[in-house]
């Protein structure tokens, strides 16, 4: 079989103008274009989302802390090398939440581990597990101009959402007419 | 470090409630459990858009039709979440695709069993997605990132999934006659599938115990079975149903419903593919691969022309 899986690239969704840029998950596509449109389709069924941004997971450097402590990652530019801009990302702390690293800000770097480096010389690194740094120019990012296409569609699928089925009054209402809420449920038999 | 002290350092992380992440140092049978577990999981939400899909074309209204084509794309979403999940261990998307139209890789054999009526999507969305959220619960506190990530994320929409299907349930049983014996008929189906989503005893669980002491699993097989049990048999008595277990009672020492045994006879021969649909389910999916092949050569070529891909 062919391989029919493409490239994989990473998805950040940032779910209001104030919010970070996020890690969610990634996709598969065969350029940045449907990757974006891919990212859309499987992280943007619901309500809210402002922004996305999509980058081939092979312009991603990442390193868990475990692995920044190794130091075995670095070598050092050249001093004449050209500079670009990097987007940081971390993870801080462990939140319970379904994005993984969010943007910290960004940095200019010679090469994807002097871009680490200089991340770690410029953000607070304590509390922080995992690192990921890109350089923009792979980054391709969803326009405000698209939004109303993109992402206004799932605002108004309210039918996605589960507090659009109010089943729960209805259970309770059940239970205490037939005397089954608490303990007392415990007496109906089965048949 | 030594293997040893690694393995201690690890342990340590998972007892301090630490993720483990991509990259960071972990013992190959927990990278194997993970994928073995993961590929599964995610072939089962790709496997489970085809029972439900059958009735898109035959949803009695527009409202319904929306709803359901919103629950089945979900379960696509959800393929690809865990997919993504798996591929951070190292295995690639050709691996798992390739195994499961091979027939080589399992999935939950609930999903073998046919739709028959259009009272089993609603049935299905209480029962069998009400066992998923059971298990999905405890998973998004898995002690592997990625994992306990994409579950927070699928059991925010398993929760619509399950609602919508115990509002059309709630709705049989209070219609006519014939409703109402739509959704007892679906219940005797389903029921017992559904518990059959938990997998074997823990005694005949080979995995249950490293599973649980590296924080994969915090519950076993017959625990979270229990809990499932307990909150559906008083659901479906309140909405007036009638569990098809004659075994089933009330034990009141332990404050646990007692289900009587599950045929486990039935349960082996479809994970061993002998199930009601399993030949049709891979064969749904080895047609959706073979006729998309135009698709991805299409994109492949544009890509190229791009100079992308």
């Amino acid at each position: 079989m062919n391989d029919s899986q493409w490239a994989r690239y990473e998805v950040f969704e940032q779910e209001r103008a104030s919010a970070p840029h996020r890690n969610a998950g990634s996709v598969h596509a065969s350029d940045a274009e449907m990757a974006l449109g891919n990212a859309r389709d499987v992280f943007v069924r619901r309500p809210n989302c402002f922004s996305l941004w999509v980058v081939p997971e092979a312009a991603v450097f990442a390193k868990t802390a475990q692995e920044v402590a190794r130091d075995d990652w670095y070598t050092a530019p050249a001093a004449d090398a050209p500079r670009e801009t990097y987007l940081v990302f971390n993870k801080k702390g462990q939140p319970a939440r379904e994005t993984f690293v969010e943007y910290v800000g960004e940095v200019k770097a010679a090469a994807p581990a002097h871009a680490l480096r200089v991340a770690l010389e410029t953000f607070p690194t304590q509390d922080v597990f995992v690192w990921w740094v890109a350089p923009e120019r792979r980054v391709l990012k969803s326009e405000q101009a698209d939004a109303a296409s993109m992402f206004a569609p799932a605002r108004t699928k309210k039918y996605r959402m589960h507090t659009f089925y109010p089943v729960e009054p209805i259970m309770r209402e059940l239970k205490s007419a037939q005397g089954m809420l608490d303990n007392s449920e415990k007496m109906t038999d089965n048949d | 470090m030594t293997e040893t002290e690694q393995l201690q350092a690890f342990e340590a992380r998972i007892a301090r409630g630490e993720k483990i992440e991509p990259g960071d140092w972990m013992p190959d049978a927990y990278r194997q459990q993970l994928i073995r577990m993961i590929s599964q999981h995610a072939h089962s939400e790709i496997i489970g858009m085809l029972p439900e899909g059958a009735w898109l074309q035959r949803a009695p209204t527009l409202r319904r039709k929306l709803v359901l084509l919103a629950k089945v794309q979900d379960e696509g979403g959800h393929g690809q979440y865990l997919y993504h999940a798996a591929e951070t261990l190292g295995v690639t998307r050709a691996e798992m695709i390739d195994a499961l139209l091979a027939g080589r890789a399992k999935y939950s054999s609930v999903f073998n069993y046919p739709t028959l009526t259009w009272a089993d999507i609603g049935m299905i969305g209480w029962l069998v997605d009400g066992a998923a959220i059971q298990n999905q619960t405890m998973l998004a506190h898995c002690s592997y990132g990625p994992y306990a990530r994409a579950m927070v994320r699928i059991c925010a929409e398993e929760t619509f999934h399950k609602k919508q299907g115990m509002e059309q349930i709630i709705r049989y049983t209070r219609g006519t006659p014939r409703q109402k014996q739509m959704a007892q008929d679906a219940l005797n189906r389903w029921w017992w599938p559904s518990l059959m989503m938990f997998g074997p005893h823990d005694a005949t669980s080979p995995n249950s115990a490293q599973l649980i002491r590296w924080g994969i699993k915090t519950k076993t097989n017959d625990e979270l079975r229990q809990d499932f049990v307990n909150k559906m048999v008083s659901d479906f008595h309140a909405v007036g149903l009638t569990i098809p277990d004659p075994d089933l009672y009330y034990d009141a020492s332990s404050g646990n419903w007692i289900s009587g045994e599950i045929n486990w006879d039935e349960f082996w021969r479809v994970v061993k593919g002998d199930g009601p649909c399993n030949a049709e389910r891979l064969q749904a999916r080895r047609e959706a691969q073979e006729n998309g092949a135009w698709v991805r050569e299409a994109l492949a070529a544009y890509a190229a022309a791009r100079g992308e891909g």
